[in-house]
């Protein structure tokens, strides 16, 4: 095969060439054009005006709402991500056991991913209504709660109650990953340590986590940039209210461009957020050589 | 069949650990059916309860016409399958390269994709929507076209083809291609012969997944596409919900679990190739 790769170089780059322009094409003008937007004075119709170099960016920072944004927008990331991790972790070790009923375990924890977002947000909204919502209603038949929550209407309710259906939306996705890891882990090494008398405890600590770390890093890694990116939840389930309580600079930067008309911070604060992933991510791959020499 | 008796236990324990998390999951469909299926006086008396005094299925008629889902459904489906086949078709050649040939610049391409996975389309929304408005055609340009957002539904889904089709493509064993040169057989000609017929299964679970996620965007459509006629079904539903006084939830439950529910059954049967072509795709 290195033979043909050799004889015929450009083979591969013409291969993958239209995947890379169309993918290119449809990012590259849109970020020049944010880039533009967020040096300029846009009109909230869009008309572009003058040049006002960094004036959009210090606008968005001397706006209190945004530090307020960007302090919840960090709280809902490590909060989902994190979540997810901790469920799907144990999740993916007992979907990976051989028991009865599996396939029908593993087919109901995969259902959230085939649900759009929006449909999950929109069905979250209606049973978390104060009077007639399902989850008011069962915690009182259950003897939870003595009388209705106002669960969305509540700055202090609200945004937990995101979070939690943001750990359920993503823990699909995640639970695959670290299947997939485990179906690649081989099952003799947990038998020779069985031998050696190790615990369950013990074999999880010193086999089943080494092995798993380059699935955990990925999945915390593809989910930090879906999660910090994740728009419909939060939009569909409460618009950032009550007063502002629950937005994350997605749908800030929406509401701005798209409803209060300041399009020119809106796209500052695309640019913020986007190099905010660019770090992220940078740091991830600097890790990553090391990672799969062992993979 | 005999049954194992340390299985069954362990079959119990692992029910049992499980059954919270299974709860939460399946709270929502039982929402959305019992909502769907409630007579609308039923939906708003306080206290509420779950089960409906009767099962009323014309709720799903009524939907039909107060959400024009048969216009929204044709849209979604127009959308979802012109933009899967785009993608699929630029992601194959991608897919095989990488799974076929060491070349300079994989490296690049593989960081490539991780960032176009970066810059979601909410993201470059506003950029997204520039671009729309420049691009002449027929009368406008292509805000509220359904091209705009079939090409950028395309152009977002190539990473995920891409990882998944490469990692199945590199299960298939090259020897059959390399006995197939051996016989005469040119290397294009074998690639179309022998290798791209045994990669048909992979192409089409990748279709499906990228089909679904087509299916289930928002952001897209909720910004580039203007008119009801041309919106698809989540916005749709949407626009039933959001800033309205009163919401007919019953009518909404219906749209919802209508939307859902041949989604879900696909991917439920499909879901086991994700394991497979993901994690490893990603991961190598």
């Amino acid at each position: 095969m290195t033979q043909s790769a050799s004889s015929r170089p450009m083979m591969p780059w013409l291969l993958i060439m239209p995947s890379f322009a169309l993918a290119l094409f449809i990012i590259s003008y849109p970020f020049f054009n944010i880039v533009f937007q967020s040096v300029h004075d846009v009109s909230r119709f869009g008309m572009i005006r003058d040049f006002n170099g960094l004036t959009n960016f210090l606008k968005v920072m001397a706006d209190p709402v945004f530090m307020d944004v960007l302090r919840r927008t960090l709280i809902w990331t490590v909060s989902v991500v994190g979540g997810t991790v901790l469920v799907s972790v144990p999740v993916a070790l007992i979907l990976h056991q051989d028991f009865y009923g599996r396939g029908i375990a593993r087919t109901v924890v995969m259902l959230p991913w085939s649900v759009s977002l929006t449909m999950t947000a929109i069905v979250w909204r209606w049973a978390f209504n104060d009077e007639y919502g399902m989850v008011n209603v069962t915690l009182q038949k259950l003897g939870i709660i003595s009388g209705p929550i106002h669960w969305l209407a509540t700055a202090e309710w609200a945004f937990p109650v995101e979070i939690m259906v943001g750990i359920l939306v993503s823990v699909p996705f995640t639970v695959t990953i670290f299947l997939g890891g485990l179906s690649s882990v081989p099952g003799d090494i947990y038998e020779a340590a069985r031998i050696d008398g190790a615990t369950p405890w013990q074999m999880f600590r010193k086999l089943t986590l080494p092995l798993l770390r380059p699935f955990i890093n990925m999945a915390i890694v593809l989910n930090v940039i879906y999660v910090f990116n994740s728009f419909p939840i939060i939009w569909v389930m409460t618009q950032g209210g009550p007063s502002n309580s629950t937005h994350i600079l997605v749908t800030y930067l929406y509401e701005l461009g798209f409803r209060l008309g300041r399009p020119g911070e809106a796209a500052a604060i695309s640019l913020v957020m986007l190099s905010m992933l660019m770090i992220f991510t940078g740091l991830y791959i600097r890790m990553q050589p090391k990672e799969s020499g062992e993979a | 069949m005999v049954l194992d008796k340390t299985k069954l236990r362990r079959s119990l324990i692992c029910w049992v650990a499980l059954s919270p998390l299974l709860l939460v999951i399946i709270f929502p469909f039982a929402v959305m059916f019992f909502t769907a299926v409630k007579p609308p006086e039923e939906v708003f008396t306080y206290p509420a309860r779950w089960w409906p005094s009767h099962f009323r299925w014309a709720n799903f008629a009524d939907m039909w016409q107060a959400a024009k889902f048969g216009v929204a459904l044709k849209n979604s489906l127009i959308v979802s399958l012109s933009s899967t086949l785009l993608a699929i078709a630029v992601s194959i050649p991608a897919a095989y390269a990488l799974a076929r040939f060491p070349f300079r610049g994989k490296g690049f391409y593989r960081q490539f994709l991780l960032v176009t996975q970066m810059l979601s389309p909410i993201l470059l929304v506003l950029g997204l929507f520039r671009l729309a408005s420049m691009i002449p055609y027929g009368d406008g340009n292509l805000v509220d076209s359904h091209i705009g957002v079939i090409v950028a539904y395309a152009a977002f889904n190539i990473a995920f083809a891409v990882w998944m089709m490469s990692s199945y493509f590199a299960t298939i064993p090259r020897d059959l291609e390399e006995s197939a040169w051996l016989e005469g057989c040119g290397k294009i000609r074998a690639v179309f012969k022998v290798f791209l017929p045994l990669a048909v299964p992979a192409m089409v679970v990748t279709a499906i997944f990228t089909f679904i996620n087509a299916w289930n965007e928002f952001a897209v459509v909720y910004t580039l596409i203007r008119s009801e006629e041309n919106k698809t079904l989540t916005v749709q539903i949407t626009d039933l919900v959001a800033g309205r006084y009163t919401v007919e939830w019953h009518l909404v439950m219906a749209a919802t679990l209508a939307a859902t529910l041949p989604v879900s059954i696909l991917f439920a049967w499909l879901q086991r190739f994700l394991v497979k072509g993901l994690a490893l795709g990603a991961v190598k």
